[in-house]
Formats: C-alpha cells, structure tokens, sequence
C-alpha cells in the first residue's frame, strides 16, 4: 500500500496526509496518540526495563487490543523502528501475543515498578495484589517458565540445551539488573524472563543467591552444554566422564581428523597433474553425490588397488601409458628418489583409471 | 580480501555482542555448528569450491616440486573451508588471515592488525581450573587455529565448529580422491558419521 518509512512517526504522518478514510488510519492516530500521552508517565517504570523505545513498547502492549483489519503494517513499522537485536524478539512476540502474554507484561510491569525506581504508575496500583500472588508463584511455576520459553519462542531450536541456557542467561543479565535492586528481587521474579528481549536471572530455590556465585553457576552451565555438544560430535566421548578425559579424546579426535587431511592432500597432490579437473566435473556430478554420500560405492569398479605407496609399482607398471603430458614428468623425476615411486605408481594408475572413467577411451584400452 | 576479513570479523564481533547481552550467544552455533556441516548442500557447496580451487593450484610441474605443491593443496583446501564457514568462526577468519598475510608479507611490508588475537575477558575466571585441565585447553587452543586467547567456553564452541568443519572436509576429500583415483581399499573415513 504505502512504503514502510523508517520510524513509526514518519508513518503516521505519511497516513495522516494522505488522508486514509481507511479504519485503520483512524485507529492508529487515536493510538499514536494515547501513545504520546502514555509514555511520559511510563517511560522509566517498565518501557525503560523494556530496554525499548517507549512508542513501541506501548504499540506491543496495544496491538493485540486494537482488533484492526491487519495488524501486519502495525508490527512491521513497530519493527523497522526497533534495533535489530530486538527484532527477532519482536516478530517472536507479534505472533505470539495472545491475551495470556499480554497479562504477563502487565504483571511484569506491575513487579517492576516495584523495584524501579517507584513512581507514580497506572502499574502501581496493581503491585500489591500482584506481588503477593506472585510471591506464592514464583516457587511452584519454574516448570511452567521452562516450558514457556519452549512455547513461545519458535526461534529456539535445541530445546534440550535451550531451558539450561535460558537459565544460565537468565542468570547472568539478572545478576547484572540485580545489583541495583534488593536481595529480594532476585528471588521473587517468576514469569520472567521469557517474553522480554532481555533475558534475566532467576535463582534456583535452595541456591545461593550470591551474584557471584550466580555468574559462576551460569559460566559453569555455559561450559557444560558446550562439552556436551562436543561428546555428542566426538564419536566414543559419550561414555567418558569427566573432563579432562573428554577433552583428551576431542584433542586426539582433532590431531586425527587434521592428519587425515594432511593425508588426502598428499595424495591429491601427487595425482595433481594427472586430473582433468574440467571432465572431472562432469563425473562429479553424476557420481560424487553417489560417492560423498555413501563411501563403499563402486564408482570407478575396474581397478581397485590397494594403495600404499610403495607396492604398486610393479604392480601397474604393465599398465603404463604413454601420456605426453605425464611422460616428461616422470622423466624428469627419477633424479629425486623419495617420492618417485608413489608419484609413479599414482600417475600410472591414475591414467589407466582416468581413462577407465571415460568410457569410451576404456574401449580403446582394452 | 583484507577488507573481507575485517568486515566479517566486524559482523561476527557486533553479532557476538548483541547475542552476548541477550545471552543467546549459545544456541547460535548449536544449531549451526551440528547441522549445517552436515547438510549435503554444504558438501556440494565445499566440493565445487574445491575443486575450482585445485584448478586454479595445478601449475606446471617443473616449477614446483612435491612439497610445495602439496602445500599448496592443503593450504587451498583450508582456504575453501574457511570461505565455507563464512566468516562466523574464530578459526575460518585466521586461516584466511594467515594465508593473507603471507601473500602479503611477500608483497609489501605492511603489517597487519592482528585479526584474530582478540580475547573476551568479560569477566575474571571464577572457575579455577586444575592445571592438567589447563594444559589440555592450551593443547586445544594450539590446535583450533587462531584460538590462542580464547577464553574456555568460546574455545569449546569454536573447537565443536571445527570439528565439524573438518569431517566435512575429510569426506570431501576423501570422495574427491576417490573421484580421481578409484576407491582406496584403506578407509580412511573411519571417524566420519555418514
């Protein structure tokens, strides 16, 4: 319809002159402007904690009220207006924000003003009776904040590993928020952290709630789920405990697989001048998906040497072909003994099966 | 290719920094790291890379001798690996880095920034390690290339990336010099999950 300009007010305003006689122009200036009445009252107590412009916290917090035709235009200007690091949270929540949530922010909002700064907020009015209800919540629903953030953020893919760093991240933005607030607070917030795009701590119960103890526990989580998706990558590791033996094996694992490529480009490079790499493409295509995805395939069926590098020289000397472009190059290498013989052997095998994979020159041969 | 690398280190830093406030930072390479190594259009992806690359190294023989020809196709095959990676990993930027920075040690004095010595230390260590768990990580860290000073857990994540990054990079191969030399008896690709 209209261009989606940069911030919101820029949209308004372009609505407003072209004058929409559309229901939705009429809903969003009425709404521009209960948001320019609302934020200067709300601003520090619980858009400030947001860590959102106060415009589009409150067009969060209304969009799912106004029942307008589309509320696709509202959360795409509400989105170009917020930084990206909120983006992904946003559109999250825009799907997601049904009328469970949006009670949610408004309790959260509710205990926040308590420990902010404390103003004079419509929110105010509803602490107490929230934060003593809440009070009562917080010890018996982790399950149900856990099984929230599963619900509600379909970003997350690993949700096995994703309750545990939720916590553990949870834990280390509120170990930050809550060096300002009170002992108290870091107990008490339940509901916390799944809707707002910045994510809090909640101390376990029986825990100590120190913030150092609490930054280390969320270190220590962090390392763990990472050793866990290492035992899971290395093959053998998922017995082992323990992690200096975990880490053993990921360290002979590594030195293995580097010297496995050391090995295949060893050998690439010795057959380097015999390949064809433009007819090598065409096969590529018809065969490597065979040969990458399933390693016994019998691509090249005619010959199948073993190859260490020393035996096949007799072995393929019979098969021998005169190649012009090969035939200066091993001339030339009889001076230096050490790798003439595999480079030999390769060449000689790799031409009688370069031309094995040529159909057509394989006729030729035989 | 210098401004390359700074700017996908650039984006990788910024990227990091968002994702470190909002904590996210973790699921990132979980999901990157497992399945995006895995995922045959990857492999296709690196094989045609690769290819193009080896291409391009085959020079004439009678300049280079087998040493640094096979230098060569280590180094172009790291390189496509790293280009691979797209810049998101610690280690694809320094292989890029090193490689760069030879070719252009020959060319000019220029000395450049170093693109991936930057440590995190956000905070202390509270966790004291042992110090055989010490040596082991800098074991590691020498291993992961240009993950000197990398703090533990980004030095697990950064080792998991690479790990799979290189079983990729062995099956490529390994289907690559089965392509041009007919099917090794010796398997090669034990460790690799197919």
């Amino acid at each position: 319809m209209e261009p989606n300009p940069g911030t919101l007010a820029g949209s308004i305003s372009i609505r407003s002159d072209q004058e929409e006689a559309g229901f939705e122009s009429l809903q969003f200036r009425e709404e521009i402007q209960r948001l320019i009445a609302v934020p200067p009252e709300n601003a520090s107590s619980f858009t400030a904690l947001l860590e959102l412009p106060a415009t589009q916290a409150m067009e969060l917090l209304h969009s799912p009220h106004s029942e307008d035709g589309d509320p696709a235009p509202l959360s795409a200007d509400s989105l170009h207006g917020i930084s990206d690091d909120h983006k992904s949270y946003i559109s999250s929540f825009n799907g997601n924000l049904a009328f469970p949530s949006n009670k949610a922010l408004v309790e959260r909002a509710a205990k926040f003003s308590v420990f902010a700064s404390g103003e004079n907020s419509p929110e105010t009015s509803l602490v107490p009776s929230n934060s003593s209800a809440n009070l009562e919540k917080v010890k018996s629903e982790p399950a149900e904040t856990d099984s929230n953030p599963n619900s509600s953020q379909p970003l997350i893919s690993d949700p096995t590993v994703e309750s545990k760093t939720q916590r553990s991240a949870k834990r280390k933005e509120r170990e930050k928020k809550g060096k300002g607030c009170t002992k108290k607070s870091k107990n008490e917030t339940s509901k916390d952290a799944q809707k707002l795009p910045y994510v809090h701590v909640r101390a376990r119960r029986g825990q100590a709630t120190d913030s150092h103890s609490l930054a280390e526990r969320a270190r220590r989580e962090k390392i763990n789920a990472r050793m866990k998706l290492l035992q899971e990558l290395v093959p053998g590791c998922s017995k082992i405990s323990g992690t200096a033996l975990v880490l053993d094996e990921i360290i002979n694992h590594v030195q293995s697989l580097q010297r496995q490529v050391e090995f295949l480009s060893m050998r690439l490079a010795a057959v380097n001048p015999g390949v064809d790499y433009n007819l090598e493409g065409l096969f590529a295509t018809e065969s490597g998906s065979l040969v990458e995805s399933n390693f016994p395939s019998m691509v090249a069926p005619l010959v199948c040497p073993e190859i260490p590098f020393n035996g096949n020289r007799q072995h393929y000397q019979q098969q021998w072909h005169f190649d012009a472009l090969q035939q200066p190059l091993w001339g030339r290498e009889e001076a230096s003994h050490t790798f003439i013989n595999p480079e030999n052997s390769l060449l000689s095998y790799d031409s009688a099966n370069s031309a094995s994979l040529h159909s057509n020159q394989l006729k030729m041969e035989l | 290719m210098a401004s390359l690398i700074s700017y996908l280190k650039f984006e990788e830093e910024s990227k990091r920094k968002k994702l470190w406030k909002t904590g996210y930072e973790l699921r990132d390479p979980n999901s990157r790291s497992e399945t995006s190594w895995r995922s045959e259009s990857e492999q296709r992806i690196y094989s045609t890379k690769l290819v193009d690359a080896l291409r391009l190294v085959r020079r004439n023989p009678s300049t280079a001798d087998k040493v640094s020809s096979f230098r060569e196709i280590r180094e172009a095959a790291d390189r496509v690996l790293a280009v691979a990676a797209k810049g998101r990993t610690r280690w694809s930027r320094a292989i890029l880095a090193s490689q760069l920075r030879l070719r252009l040690a020959n060319n000019m004095k220029h000395k450049r920034a170093k693109v991936t010595g930057c440590s995190r230390p956000k905070r202390l260590e509270k966790k004291r390690f042992s110090p055989t768990l010490q040596r082991k990580a800098g074991l590691l860290s020498r291993l992961v290339p240009g993950c000197r000073k990398v703090s533990f857990p980004n030095l697990l994540e950064e080792a998991t990336d690479y790990i799979a990054a290189l079983e990729m990079q062995v099956r490529a191969m390994t289907a690559l010099t089965e392509l041009v030399t007919g099917p090794p008896v010796d398997r090669l690709g034990s460790t690799s999950n197919s």
